[in-house]
């Protein structure tokens, strides 16, 4: 097939894409006669298996006929199915530019928004925690309408602004169990308070719930952590966690000795920046990509990851790639210690990490690829018969993981659930 | 048990008890040095030691019963003051005991019982008094635990049943002399070396009119096969679900696990112990020596052997007591060669090991019959609540 056919039937597979949403027929853009055929708009349901079954059953006859229009169909059918394949991830949410503001969206959180777009703040902790701070401003700028009351009207005021935030990127676990704490606070909040004294107390307790639930939290995390790290271990982690890489300095600074490997993946590369820190805290430290996992794994003492959430069945959904870690680890009997607090508890189950997931930024696709040619030129983006699948997060079955450690102690992957619930909804 | 538990109930008056201690146990408090009494007027070690003398005290419970006397002892005023002293109690005692995974158990059983309990008392001094009171009365209810289990355990014991054991336990040969009133068994235990506990275990169960067998431990992959459950006691559970127990039980967990025979553990609820050891050297009592390589000895150099010319005097000797032993190695029995582990061979052995929870059918204990999961659990709902 020539250079010329391939465009061309991309050519017309484009304008079949514009003109079926207009519902219109489809002219023949340009067709060649041996081409006739495919130029049907490429309708996904039906016609698919039947006309590879044609396709099979004219193969040997038309050999010689049309050797051009018989590869041209297996192309455009080709483009179908892999575009078909593709479109179950649809639900992912996609990349988006964030939606202008509706409504009275408070311009901080249309920062915030597009911070969390553009992945300049990410991880579940730094999320929260942005948000929480955020939502302070917020509430402090709240003025309570006339024939209204705060109790009532903020948590109205509030869902705009949270789902300004969802649509610029899907809500974590840690914002969602913190934004329920709160809207509990606010309605549970007393009628008869003046305004500023209820937006005082309202601040009052988000601070105690930073302080609470993620700051002390990680701070006891890290004192229980750091006892599993001995001398002479081979620490291994996965992409980066504010608290892992916590624990590894702490360890580090109460002089223990010990090593550690940083296993990063693209497009991310997430573990650049806890290498760097590792590397100036005078660390020992080895960097690599997951797929040279397979080579080092038998030098580990111990593997230690972070998570974004854990479910209630003890799996853990964090970094696309941990769970291949925590598999590879628990293949090899390398313990796997996950680092979560309490409130990252997500009282879902979840089976696999197809139903919920999210996409990561692209990166650069050739930042490491021998340029042989322009840069330019190597562009993948909007090819039609191209969709680069990058997801954000996998989920690691609790049989892999050793044990996680909370700040209510060191528990195993299923024990998750027997923690009261109290703990995640005191009032 | 009436006459234990009397012993256990420490008299009123401190002087009493270290009168009492000194005279019957004049050899115990012998070997306590005597800067350690005066510094604090109450040594928890040497009572800990002189209530681990009952044979019915395991670990656990002498240590809740030392830190009782110390809540009996301490001049503490307030709460605070009291886990205090209780914390630096626990501390010490840990340091002295060679193996402190069962003690630390117990002390954590009692200081989160003591940091709980209610506060109603209308004087600290009345509470501290409570406070002793329930922690002998636990001791007591404690040595009923036993009994309870070995009733639990009765139900899983098929008549007729060949069970392997490990070591000596108190709750095993609970287990299995109740269930031998109740039903035919055969036992085999293994030697358990370097204590040989093995032993005890064969003796007291003999004694009782049940068949047993002392096996080696190198042969407990072969006997396995033979065996319908293993059963063995623990000195402590942790919260992953594992066992910490003399060392040999994660091997026989193992091969009972690749050869499909279930594997039970008893044990009693004060050895459930909040820790999570993530390996086998993961445990408090791993230290440094353990495992070690030693140095071989440095060998003559070989150029020094090679030429005769260097010791010409000392090699006919050596050749004629070789072929002197030899001669004699063919008419006489060889003298009997002692191939046993020196002192310091063995103390680079470990006491216990871990039991990992995947290798673990069930655990007996006096809350029920738990799969490790539910031990995990059980340990969480109680201490992390």
């Amino acid at each position: 097939m020539t250079k010329a056919e391939r465009r061309e039937l991309q050519e017309r597979q484009r304008a079949a894409k514009a003109t079926g949403k207009t519902a219109a027929p489809p002219p023949p853009v340009n067709a060649k006669p041996g081409a006739s055929r495919p130029s049907q708009p490429p309708t996904p349901a039906s016609p698919a298996p039947k006309r590879g079954s044609q396709a099979r059953g004219t193969a040997p006859a038309g050999a010689t006929t049309g050797k051009g229009a018989k590869d041209a169909k297996s192309v455009a059918e080709d483009a179908v199915v892999r575009s078909r394949g593709l479109r179950i991830f649809s639900h992912f949410a996609l990349q988006r530019t964030v939606a202008h503001a509706k409504g009275d969206v408070h311009p901080a959180i249309v920062h915030l928004g597009l911070m969390f777009a553009e992945f300049k703040v990410s991880g579940a902790n730094a999320r929260c925690i942005a948000t929480l701070s955020v939502f302070k401003q917020v509430i402090q700028d709240y003025t309570t309408p006339t024939h209204n009351t705060l109790t009532r009207h903020l948590n109205t005021h509030l869902s705009v602004q949270i789902s300004h935030l969802v649509s610029a990127r899907p809500m974590a676990v840690t914002m969602g169990s913190a934004i329920r704490q709160l809207k509990l606070e606010i309605s549970g909040s007393d009628i008869d308070l003046p305004e500023q004294d209820a937006k005082d107390a309202l601040c009052h307790k988000i601070d105690n719930y930073i302080r609470d639930r993620i700051i002390i939290a990680d701070q006891v995390i890290q004192e229980t952590a750091t006892k599993k790290i001995h001398d002479g271990d081979v620490i291994l982690t996965y992409a980066r966690s504010s608290v892992v890489e916590n624990v590894l300095l702490e360890a580090w600074e109460e002089g223990t000795r010990f090593s550690v490997y940083v296993v990063d993946s693209r497009p991310m590369l997430e573990g650049k920046r806890l290498l760097s820190v590792l590397v100036a805290a005078s660390i020992p430290c080895t960097y690599l990509l997951l797929p040279a996992l397979g080579s080092v794994i038998t030098e580990i003492s111990t593997v230690f990851v972070g998570a974004h959430s854990i479910h209630s069945n003890g799996a853990v959904y964090s970094r696309a790639g941990t769970a291949l870690v925590a598999m590879m680890a628990k293949q090899h009997s390398v313990p796997v210690v996950v680092c979560c607090e309490t409130y990252k508890f997500s009282e879902g189950v979840q089976l696999d990490s197809f139903t919920k997931n999210e996409l990561a930024p692209n990166g650069d696709l050739f930042s490491s690829f021998p340029l042989t040619r322009p840069r330019g030129s190597l562009t993948l983006q909007n090819q039609t018969n191209l969709e680069i699948l990058n997801p954000l997060y996998d989920l690691t079955p609790p049989s892999s993981i050793t044990a996680v450690v909370t700040e209510v102690g060191v528990i195993p992957p299923d024990s998750i659930s027997s923690i009261p619930l109290a703990l995640g909804r005191q009032v | 048990m009436a006459v234990s538990t009397s012993d256990i109930a420490s008299p009123a008056q401190p002087g009493a008890f270290t009168t009492s201690s000194s005279s019957s146990r004049s050899i115990l408090t012998h070997s306590i040095p005597e800067d350690e009494e005066a510094f604090s007027g109450f040594d928890i070690y040497d009572s800990y030691r002189r209530i681990l003398c009952d044979p019915q005290i395991s670990a656990p419970l002498a240590a809740i019963l030392s830190l009782t006397e110390l809540v009996e002892q301490s001049d503490a005023g307030t709460m605070f003051e009291l886990v205090k002293a209780l914390n630096d109690g626990a501390e010490a005692l840990k340091k002295r005991v060679h193996n402190p995974i069962g003690l630390n158990a117990g002390s954590e059983l009692f200081i989160a019982f003591v940091t709980l309990f209610p506060h109603e008392s209308a004087s600290f001094s009345e509470l501290r008094t409570e406070l002793v009171r329930q922690g002998q009365t636990y001791a007591t209810e404690a040595l009923q635990f036993r009994p309870k289990i070995a009733d639990l355990a009765l139900d899983f014991i098929k008549d007729d049943s060949v069970i392997l054991t490990h070591s000596y336990s108190r709750v095993v040969m609970q287990a299995l002399l109740h269930a031998h009133q109740r039903k035919r068994i055969s036992v085999y235990v293994t030697e358990a070396r370097p204590r040989g506990l093995g032993i005890k275990t064969y003796e007291s169960l003999t004694a009782a009119g049940i068949p047993c067998t002392v096996v080696l431990d190198s042969a407990v992959a072969y006997v396995m096969d033979q065996v319908d459950f293993v059963l063995v006691g623990s000195e402590a559970v942790v919260e992953s679900g594992g066992l910490i127990n003399a060392v040999g039980s994660n091997q026989m967990a193992i091969i009972a696990k690749a050869e499909n025979k279930p594997f039970y553990a008893l044990a009693e609820s004060y050895k459930f112990h909040r820790l999570f050891p993530l390996s086998q050297y993961d445990l408090p009592t791993h230290t440094p020596g353990i495992l070690s390589f030693t140095q071989p000895p440095l060998r003559p150099a070989p150029e020094l052997v090679a030429r005769p010319s260097v010791s010409p005097e000392t090699q006919p000797v050596l050749k004629s007591s070789i072929s002197a032993s030899s001669a004699m190695a063919g008419l006489l029995p060889p003298a009997p060669v002692q191939r046993t582990m020196t002192a310091e061979q063995i103390s680079r052995n470990p006491d216990v090991d871990y039991t990992r929870p995947d290798l673990i059918s069930l655990v007996f204990s006096d809350v029920g019959i738990l799969t490790p999961e539910g031990v995990s659990q059980y340990l969480v709902g109680m201490f992390a609540g």
